[in-house]
């Protein structure tokens, strides 16, 4: 810490940090105001939720195993080419001569499974407190999106191995679709690019996996977060309500 | 890093002004439940330790068991039984029962279109879990029903979707 406030104390330090002498609580609030990776957070948060029992933090869980993934799905992305002749030796090719090929392709695996977990316990979690309520149902409703989000970005990277496990779980949960009354023809159809799982549905399901999902995914969070932090000091009990 | 009050009472130093709800230096109340804590050190420290910890869980987990990968795609050959991803295993136990209009757009659509009207529905303003009753125990039971369904779904079902035990033959897939 010594040597950050020192750091801090130099001409380059204070154009890079802009961040005043923090002795008062006003100082310190003025330097997470005018940091930008501070900015995402509120200053002040009520003491209870700082506690464990509290949050579980499966947020943050959820949040970090995100960035997991955008990490180590780019370094997978280097080695991968989503076309059926050459996926499945692409993976096998990563597994058995890229360096530290198979050890990323877990991480990447282990990450997606662990974080369909956390935002969905993190839900439970915010059920069970009662933090849906005035006045943050809409975010309880983003958080819903971000879920659904969750789980297409997890289906549509199950397919890309295109070993037997990818083929037969993708057909098995595109079937279903395929009830949808009057058009479900069509939404396989748009799904899947043809009539059944092919070389158009692995294009498709990569560029909704590697482009479009995580970018709708990151602007929801964005606003997700952005809407946490303005509630942070509202209180959600009866006074509220009777405004 | 503790907190730092204002130094006040130096001997050159007047007092010209006490800010209601700070308490003087030397005299710290004590916080309750809902009293606000600067996020920078409290909150930011935490998350650091969350973000450590689960990342450590994902490196042991990619140091234990590899990510699998079965032969070559083969539309020919349909695996028996073909399972759907986890999270969809429940979805896939309630196709074995009901018609698949019911399993498959049905019941999926209601389950997303009721937690998405949850907070609208439940305007009870109320956090104590007593006064909660009814929505806690609605909450619940959908919640170990679907747990179920998943477990059934992902490891006690085996050929042709017929119940195995998940210690004799293992189908479950990750």
């Amino acid at each position: 810490m010594k040597v950050m406030d020192r750091i801090r104390a130099t001409t380059v330090g204070k154009s890079i940090f802009r961040v005043p002498d923090r002795v008062t609580e006003r100082d310190r609030a003025a330097g997470h105001w005018a940091s930008f990776l501070l900015h995402i957070y509120p200053v002040k948060v009520r003491r209870k939720e700082i506690t464990f029992r509290y949050t579980w933090f499966l947020g943050v869980a959820s949040l970090v195993l995100f960035g997991s993934l955008v990490v180590s799905g780019i370094y997978l992305m280097f080695f991968y080419v989503p076309s059926p002749a050459s996926a499945y030796g692409d993976i096998q090719t990563i597994q058995t001569q890229v360096a530290f090929g198979q050890y990323i392709r877990n991480i990447h695996r282990w990450s997606a499974h662990l974080m369909v977990l956390a935002v969905a316990a993190h839900m439970a979690r915010v059920f069970y407190r009662g933090a849906y309520k005035a006045p943050k149902e809409f975010n309880w409703v983003i958080g819903v999106v971000l879920l659904v989000l969750t789980l297409l970005l997890s289906f549509t990277g199950y397919l890309l191995p295109w070993d037997q496990l990818a083929y037969w779980a993708v057909t098995v949960g595109t079937s279903m679709a395929g009830y949808v009354p009057l058009f479900g023809e069509q939404v396989r159809d748009i799904l899947l690019g043809g009539p059944t799982v092919g070389s158009a549905t692995l294009l498709r399901f990569y560029v909704l996996h590697v482009a479009v999902l995580p970018t709708l995914l990151v602007v929801v969070v964005t606003v997700h977060l952005w809407r946490w932090r303005k509630d942070a000091m509202l209180t959600a009990d009866s006074e509220v309500e009777d405004a | 890093m503790p907190d730092r009050d204002p130094q006040l009472l130096d001997a050159n130093t007047r007092v010209l002004g006490i800010v209601p709800g700070k308490p003087a230096a030397g005299d710290r109340k004590v916080l309750a439940e809902d009293d606000p804590v600067m996020v920078w050190p409290h909150l930011l420290v935490r998350h650091g330790v969350a973000a450590l910890a689960i990342l450590a869980v994902v490196l042991f987990l990619a140091l234990s068991f590899d990510a699998p990968l079965r032969e070559i795609a083969n539309p020919t050959n349909t695996p028996n039984p073909e399972k759907a991803p986890w999270y969809f295993a429940a979805l896939q136990e309630l196709l074995a029962h009901f018609h698949p209009l019911v399993a498959g757009v049905l019941v999926p659509g209601a389950i997303v279109i009721g937690l998405v009207a949850l907070p609208y529905i439940d305007r009870n303003p109320s956090l104590s879990p007593n006064a909660r009753r009814v929505a806690r125990t609605a909450f619940t039971v959908f919640l170990v029903v679907w747990i179920a369904l998943t477990l059934v779904g992902f490891a006690f079902r085996g050929p042709n979707w017929g119940w195995v035990w998940p210690w004799q033959e293992w189908h479950g897939e990750l």
